[in-house]
């Protein structure tokens, strides 16, 4: 999560100069193509916000490499999608739900997030393995909130 | 519904940049397509793409931002649910 936390953002400061381009929008949210990043100090969570459609917004957070093993490997046609010309270069992230589960905030390993910081491209990855989670237990849901 | 009648190796065309072709049919029931689509076209099957659609309407929300504002988040927290 490091690349997120080193451009720290407020809601408000979200510019369409600091966007992420995403081309084919997200499942759901098809015609939601620019992302901003929004972080507000909680740990290595941000918050990936449409400027095109505003009630689209994701809490996302860095893959784990430790707890979940090696990261995904992006198809050779998504690779173009997002110009990436080496897997290394992909920054991969994961969509949190923390309103899925009221004791738990949960991940999505089966539709992870792609990011190339240089072209500043993204896309979310549809993985057809069948044993991957939709609802990961991530984290337990923080108590004072 | 636009059905077509078509034979193996045959190809339907969608637009200008779309191209379905029939590969195989296995027992009678099950057919393998190939599909040419530009990259910013997702293709997907859909049984998981409405899963994927499902999850992300609950996890996308305007409430997103606000939810983190007000957590309390603990990095310790992490570390002590490494379960599934």
């Amino acid at each position: 999560m490091t690349a997120a936390k080193k451009r720290p953002m407020k809601a408000e400061n979200v510019s369409t100069n600091e966007a992420f381009h995403f081309p084919q929008g997200l499942a759901g949210f098809s015609d939601a193509t620019e992302f901003g990043f929004i972080y507000e100090g909680h740990g290595d969570i941000v918050c990936l916000q449409s400027i095109d459609q505003p009630e689209a917004a994701f809490l996302i957070t860095a893959w784990d490499e430790e707890r979940l093993g090696p990261r995904p490997s992006l198809p050779k046609d998504l690779c173009n999608c997002i110009e990436i010309e080496e897997q290394e270069s992909i920054m991969w992230m994961l969509v949190l739900n923390p309103f899925a589960d009221k004791a738990w905030v949960t991940a999505n390993l089966k539709a992870p997030i792609a990011l190339n910081p240089k072209t500043r491209l993204g896309l979310q990855c549809i993985r057809p393995d069948p044993t991957l989670e939709i609802r990961y237990h991530w984290m337990k849901q923080p108590e004072d909130k | 519904m636009l059905v077509l009648r078509r034979k193996i190796g045959e190809v339907i065309q969608i637009n200008d940049d779309i191209r379905i072709i029939i590969q195989d049919v296995q027992n009678e029931h099950i057919v393998r397509i190939g599909i040419e689509a530009p990259p910013e076209i997702p293709v997907h099957r859909l049984e998981i793409y409405n899963l994927i659609q499902e999850e992300n309407k609950s996890a996308g929300s305007a409430g997103a931002l606000n939810w983190l504002k007000g957590a309390a988040y603990d990095d310790s927290s992490k570390e002590e649910t490494d379960e599934s």
